[in-house]
């Protein structure tokens, strides 16, 4: 292998995106990928889709083809990790005790999902949806009739519930705010998901934290602070997640709640960059600093670090977006509404589709479709655009969004 | 067996590509280092995938999915007889010498 390698941590979204860039755009030094997971570098999002159907296959979507890699001149090393990062050398240390000298470090070490420390966590029955080892062991408990848990009412864990109950089981999702996917939407997106859960017999309660769980070697009930109870066969842990930013911070590089990197993915090391999960920066639309768990933040991020690597043009940054998918219902999303947003209803939610606007100062910052996908496009663009909205127009499910912009004063 | 088929990317260049069974369209063009960026993984959510076949194959293909249509007529340069969104082309031995054109990025 020729020197001049540029070492990946991490075989995720961002970690091959960087990888197959590199070689799409002419990269002729070495490309290696390490990542602790023994599975061939798979996609995340059908964990808690596709995977968890009734009738799906054990296996998920992989991110490139098996013998990709190898055509490619890409090294990977699974079930390997890094430990160590010695920027003075410029090399990291892996795992199986050998040493790698890198050209340029990628670290696209992703998130880990936030644990459950309450007294009981560590009980069988009790875990996370991260990994594909975390879905087949999920799965595998979701039985027709037994009690399913859901601690979160976020992407995941209601994704897990919508699953759960195809599965037949019984599903309670515990949320310690007041309605469903709180921190990504408005009310009027969460209280029709709410529903649609509840159609499905799923049954929720709010404003509850849970405080402890009990059971005899495996976890058999689940208690909240406000003294409720609930049986439970599999415990599924939805809280969010937290960036896996611990080799970064070791390495001195520097870190806030994300790993801070620029518009071109490079941390504050010339010599070391990061992309997806584990980032944070500031974002193009907003001006503020944010970290984004998506796959097109992952993707990206990781265009950007290959284009810098190679010196080359980096693309034009893109509105951030993301999609779930849940009894057969698709929510996608583009822009990141705030609360303080200004919300505007486009079409009705009793025909099952329509979307939410987020206007802040009159320009439209992020959009829900609910059920439909006409707007997505348009939305995506009008947010990149910053123009200001007709709010008349916009609201009018019969004229096409693109037409609702204003024209920009001369 | 694979398909063998020609690709004419964005910069009007021509790639000859072969196309395995178990693959999309989408996962070909991909594998094969065209930029497809595939951002939702073939689950026709982003158009990234969007590329123009030859009017005949897309009628022996049959209807486009409500979503895949919602995404594709939005899209810049949507021709209604030649617009697919290649993650949602499934492999098929006819389709063997196919001719495909990536449509400009969004
Ligand atoms: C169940 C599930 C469903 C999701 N659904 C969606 C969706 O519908 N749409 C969407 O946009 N996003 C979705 N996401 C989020 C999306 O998967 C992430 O944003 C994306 O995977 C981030 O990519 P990444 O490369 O930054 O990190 P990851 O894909 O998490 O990859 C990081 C990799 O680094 C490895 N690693 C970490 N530390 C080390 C180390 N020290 N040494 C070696 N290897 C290491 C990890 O094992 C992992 O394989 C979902 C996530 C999950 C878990
Ligand atoms: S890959 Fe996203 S629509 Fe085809």
């Amino acid at each position: 292998m020729s020197d001049k390698s540029v070492v990946i941590v991490g075989a995720g979204h961002a970690g091959v995106q960087a990888a197959g860039r590199l070689r799409e755009l002419g990269w002729h030094g070495g490309v290696i990928i390490i990542d602790q997971e023994s599975h061939a570098p798979y996609e995340r999002p059908p964990l808690s889709k596709d995977l968890l159907k009734p009738d799906a296959q054990d296996d998920s979507a992989l991110l490139r083809k098996a013998s990709y890699f190898q055509d490619k001149d890409i090294t990977l090393k699974p079930a390997t990790s890094v430990l160590q990062i010695d920027r003075q050398k410029r090399m990291v240390a892996l795992s199986d005790g050998s040493g790698l000298p890198y050209h340029r470090l990628v670290l696209a070490t992703g998130s880990s999902a936030r644990k459950l420390t309450i007294p009981g966590s560590e009980l069988a029955g009790v875990q996370v949806l991260k990994t594909k080892t975390d879905a087949l062991t999920l799965k595998s408990g979701l039985i027709a009739g037994s009690k399913v848990v859901i601690l979160g009412a976020g992407y995941i864990g209601l994704e897990v519930a919508a699953a759960a109950a195809a599965r037949g089981c019984n599903v309670t999702v515990l949320e310690f705010q007041d309605r469903v996917m709180n921190r990504v939407t408005s009310s009027v997106v969460s209280h029709y998901f709410q529903k649609l859960h509840e159609s499905h017999g799923i049954r929720f309660a709010f404003g509850s934290a849970a405080s402890h769980i009990e059971g005899d070697g495996r976890a058999e009930r689940v208690f909240t602070t406000d003294g409720a109870m609930f049986e439970a066969d599999v415990v599924l842990v939805g809280i969010g997640v937290v960036p896996h930013q611990g080799l970064a911070e070791n390495a001195g590089l520097e870190c806030n709640d994300g790993i801070l990197v620029d518009e071109n993915g490079l941390t504050s090391d010339p010599y070391v960059y990061a992309a997806g999960d584990v980032t944070r920066s500031i974002c193009p639309f907003e001006g503020t600093s944010r970290r984004l768990e998506c796959i097109q933040n992952a993707l990206s991020q990781a265009d950007q670090v290959a284009s810098h690597i190679l010196g080359l043009e980096p693309k034009k940054p893109e509105v951030p977006w993301f999609w779930t998918i849940q009894h057969g219902l698709r929510l996608q999303t583009a822009g990141i509404q705030q609360p303080e947003d200004e919300v505007l209803l486009r079409g009705n939610p009793a025909d099952g589709r329509f979307s939410v606007l987020y206007l802040r100062s009159g320009r439209l910052a992020a959009i829900d479709t609910v059920g439909g996908l006409a707007d997505f496009l348009p939305g995506k663009k009008l947010i990149a655009a910053g123009v200001e909205l007709d709010r008349t127009l916009a609201a009018d499910p019969g004229a096409g969004l693109a037409q609702s912009a204003r024209p920009v004063a001369a | 067996m694979n398909n063998v088929i020609n690709v004419i990317d964005r910069e009007g260049e021509k790639h000859i590509l072969e196309w395995e069974p178990d693959q999309s369209l989408m996962e070909s063009l991909r594998d094969n280092d065209l930029p497809v960026m595939a951002s939702c993984g073939g689950t026709a959510s982003c158009a990234t995938c969007h590329i123009f076949l030859d009017r005949d194959v897309v009628v022996s293909l049959g209807e486009r999915s409500e979503d895949e249509l919602e995404l594709l007529v939005e899209t810049e340069c949507y021709d209604e007889s030649s617009s697919r969104l290649s993650c949602q082309v499934r492999h098929d031995p006819s389709l063997n010498g196919l001719n495909v054109v990536l449509a400009p990025e969004e």
